[in-house]
């Protein structure tokens, strides 16, 4: 490959307060190929490709495009020198439709929109990509892949020369990145540059031409196509660690052989939960989970496992059926109560419903655990002391890298967080907990930490009921996996019949 | 390590302490300005703004004397906004507050009760009242979604009309007044100044240190914190938003009719038709302005509460000594919270 250079950055650091978020980073990709940018979650990825779409501004450093050097102090600059970017979370007016949303804020968007008149060369773009989707439904009533395929759209509609894919693949299921595949591989052919930011080494293996692989803020190499392999991007990814992966790039963590125990743990009796608009709600979904079990359950986001999760710490939204646990119903209690049954929960979002983010570790750690005797005094005042002291423990336990329990929690890395999360779940010995995506994010040695962290909770003989959005991990720790597609329970599968392809088809309804 | 800290404690609080002062000039430069192009002297309306407070006794008790109720009217804002709701209803929970004590005290007059029993259940009446009106708010809120500023809003003219109606219901009704005023209090149900300073100043002292135990030491006050922080983590972790909410209001609300109750045992003796008012505006909205000040921290409204005071007390001076009209004054307050809050967020902006 000898084709001349599209973008390149060059020396380019940038600091948030006392962090250095990108050190000295050279960068440059080339017209016409699939540049991945690999590295783990705060290794820098995203930071330096929103200062290349103008999001961020560097401390120093340049930019250069198609070898003449560019100022860009907003998103403005960056559309007008081809670059578009998709980010990770869908930025689409939900009340919109594609064609409005696609044309909002393009020099198309005049007093009146031009609306038939550019459905018509909006939909021809996006048949020559092989994308096919409703162009006069509202935004918000479509999947995450489809609206995916908008935002692609949208920026080559603006005249995308770079398109930039942050994480394009948190959202999609193994059919749906195929496809992906498939029209980046056409949209390459035309002549565009891609960039796929991504924390995982299967993703780039099967996408990329090239890869950059980032960690801590700096560049540590780039390899072309036929350098690449799982060892070299393990290697270059995490440098001194030593993580044993399997043929996913995921962490290696045997699964030993537990009794189960005689009486399940929860047992979930048909329940229902209302369908909304957001959901399909939950229909007629039973279950049993044994203690010494992980019991996962696959969907695609959406799907009324959300509703699942919730279903288990606040059975008031059940609309029939019954949750069972220990052998006493749990229905129609409060969250606390259903807490004070030996059950926990870590959510979906871990910064949205996970966390107080300004609050300290402390005060983090006592969140769910605030009304227990055991933090009060006089049932009244909070045991401050005592809640230092647990929290203290959960930070030794689940080594929270933290100076102290007093800081801030928004100021920990998100794996950090997230092991504050799992810690408070077991502030107490439980008998089941509930977690939704415990992983989502995470650099792969927390993934570790965290995959061991169940397996102990298993082994202990402790009921586990894993909702995940992540197909690979769910095969290597689940003792079963169900499948649930718009709020049924389409079938479980025992460990012995893990089929990736199976499993995904019933993901997707098939 | 720790030196370390120390430095970043002392930084913050010098950008903290350099935001006030900036916003605080900034303020008193637009101030000025309009001073001068009125053609007053501007350094001696400066003078007595910012000094009348501290030059006699007599000014410094008119300070405490406003200080006192705005104490309240800060925290009936403060508490829910702990939660990010809008208390505008400061001023009506204090007005009920007030009517009801003088009710509750000119109905038992002719039972002659000892002051011990008088007083604490004029407080208590008091309280209540503020604390149940403000729970209307909060009530519509947690059932019904019903904005509190707009409800709260609202209630003040209830509040206000309902004062009005105290004031002129013939059994309270003072006959010898043109204006719609009760009849005095007896005295077993009134509080003494103490060295010209109103003895209400002790409970004002106790509701801070109230508010302070409240919220850093109780379930209760974690319970807001934690709903104040995130409400989405708050709820997911089994706290109950809708009796949060009411809670807040109420207390905030109590908080207020305390206020009121204090303001008709110390410094009326009856109730009068529009009190609860500093130079002709609420105590009410003060208590927003002030509770803005100290971003919403509850432990820095004494001290903000006090340098409000200092403000209005000075504004009071320059109207009578040079003819400068109090709104002025009004609009430099606005304007320090303004600039604060431009500030404040142009610190905390790092990217």
């Amino acid at each position: 490959m000898n084709k001349e250079i599209f973008v390149e950055l060059r020396n380019v650091r940038k600091t948030f307060g006392e962090v250095v978020a990108l050190d000295n980073v050279n960068f440059s990709v080339r017209k016409g190929e699939i540049r991945g940018l690999l590295g783990e979650n705060g290794a820098g990825k995203s930071t330096l490709m929103n200062i290349l779409y103008g999001l961020y501004r560097p401390d120093k450093g340049q930019i250069f495009i198609e070898g003449k050097e560019v100022k860009i102090r907003s998103p403005f600059d960056s559309i007008k020198l081809g670059i578009g970017m998709v980010h990770q979370v869908s930025t689409l007016v939900p009340e919109f439709t594609a064609v409005e949303n696609i044309m909002l804020g393009t020099p198309e968007d005049k007093f009146t929109l031009p609306l038939k008149k550019e459905s018509n060369r909006i939909k021809k773009m996006a048949e020559e990509l092989g994308f096919e989707f409703p162009l006069n439904v509202k935004v918000r009533e479509l999947s995450a892949g489809v609206k995916q395929k908008i935002e692609i759209v949208r920026a080559l509609y603006r005249g995308a020369k770079l398109l930039i894919l942050d994480e394009p693949t948190t959202s999609l299921v193994e059919s749906e990145f195929q496809q992906l595949l498939k029209s980046l591989k056409m949209l390459v052919k035309k002549g565009v540059t891609v960039i796929f930011i991504t924390h995982k080494i299967r993703e780039v293996m099967e996408a990329c031409d090239s890869v950059t692989v980032l960690r801590r803020g700096k560049v540590q190499g780039t390899l072309e196509r036929n350098e690449m392999s799982k060892e070299n991007l393990v290697k270059l990814m995490f440098m001194e660690k030593e993580i044993k992966v399997n043929e996913s790039a995921l962490p290696k963590v045997e699964l030993p052989e537990v009794e189960k125990s005689k009486e399940p743990v929860c047992i979930v009796k048909s329940i229902e939960v209302e369908a909304s608009e957001k959901t399909p709600g939950l229909k007629n979904v039973s279950f049993e989970v044994y203690g010494g079990e992980i019991f996962g359950i696959a969907s695609v986001s959406g799907n009324g496992e959300k509703e699942l999760a919730e279903a288990m710490i606040k059975p008031s939204i059940l609309k029939s059926g019954d949750i069972i646990i220990n052998g006493e119903s749990i229905k129609g209690l409060p969250t606390l109560k259903v807490f004070s049954k030996g059950v926990f929960y870590t959510p979906e979002d871990r910064i949205k419903e996970g966390i107080l983010p300004d609050g300290s570790i402390k005060e983090n750690v006592l969140l769910g655990h605030h009304a227990e005797k055991r933090f009060l005094k006089r049932n009244v005042f909070i045991d401050w002391n005592e809640v230092k002291r647990v929290s203290e423990r959960v930070v030794r336990d689940y080594n929270v890298f933290t100076p102290n329990v007093e800081i801030a929690i928004r100021k920990l890395s998100g794996g950090n967080i997230q092991k504050v999360i799992i810690g408070r779940a077991f502030v107490n010995p439980i008998d089941f907990l509930v977690t939704h995506n415990p992983t989502s994010g995470l650099d792969i040695s927390t993934v570790e930490f965290i995959f061991k962290k169940l397996v102990e909770i298993r082994g202990k003989g402790g009921a586990i009921l894993w909702i995940n959005e992540d197909l690979d991990e769910l095969m290597i720790l689940s003792d079963r996996i169900g499948v649930i597609h718009k709020g049924e329970l389409k079938g479980i599968f025992n460990r012995d019949e893990f089929d990736k392809y199976k499993i995904g088809l019933l993901m997707i309804g098939g | 390590m720790s030196e370390k800290k120390d430095k970043k404690i002392l930084g913050s609080f010098l950008r903290n302490i350099s935001a006030y002062l900036i916003a605080i000039l900034l303020a008193f430069g637009v101030f000025s300005i309009l001073v001068a192009l009125m053609g007053f002297d501007v350094f001696k309306a400066l003078r007595t703004l910012t000094t009348t407070s501290f030059k006699s006794y007599f000014g410094f008790q008119e300070t405490v004397k406003k200080t006192i109720p705005l104490i309240f009217t800060t925290y009936a804002f403060n508490i829910p906004f702990m939660i990010k709701f809008f208390n505008i209803g400061g001023w009506g929970q204090m007005l009920m507050g007030g009517a009801v004590a003088t009710v509750v005290g000119l109905s038992l007059a002719p039972l002659n009760l000892p002051a011990i029993v008088l007083i604490p259940l004029l407080l208590i009446s008091g309280i209540l009242a503020g604390g149940l009106f403000a729970l209307i708010a909060g009530y519509l809120k947690a059932k019904h979604d019903i904005n509190p500023i707009i409800s709260t809003i609202m209630l003040n003219f209830v509040a206000a009309l309902f004062v009005n109606f105290v004031a002129t219901a013939p059994p309270f009704k003072d006959p010898l007044e043109g204006h719609p005023i009760t009849k005095p209090l007896p005295k077993s149900a009134t509080l003494p100044f103490i060295g010209g300073i109103p003895s209400s100043i002790i409970f004002a002292i106790l509701a801070i240190i109230f508010v302070y135990i409240l919220i850093k030491k109780t379930r209760l006050g974690y319970e807001i914190t934690a709903v104040g922080y995130n409400l989405f983590a708050a709820q997911t972790y089994g706290i109950n938003f809708a009796k949060t909410i009411m809670l807040t209001f109420f207390i905030g609300g109590a908080l207020a009719g305390l206020g009121g109750a204090l303001e008709i045992m110390t410094i009326h003796g009856k109730l009068i038709e529009g009190f609860a008012k500093t130079s002709g505006a609420q105590y009410g909205i003060f208590g927003v302005l002030t509770c803005l000040i100290v971003g919403g921290n509850p432990i820095g409204v004494p001290i903000a509460a006090f340098l409000m005071s200092v403000l209005l007390v000075g504004a009071d001076a320059l109207q009578r000594t040079m003819q400068i009209p109090v709104e002025l004054v009004f609009l430099s307050q606005a304007l320090i919270v303004l600039f604060i809050v431009v500030i404040r967020k142009k610190f905390s902006v790092r990217r």
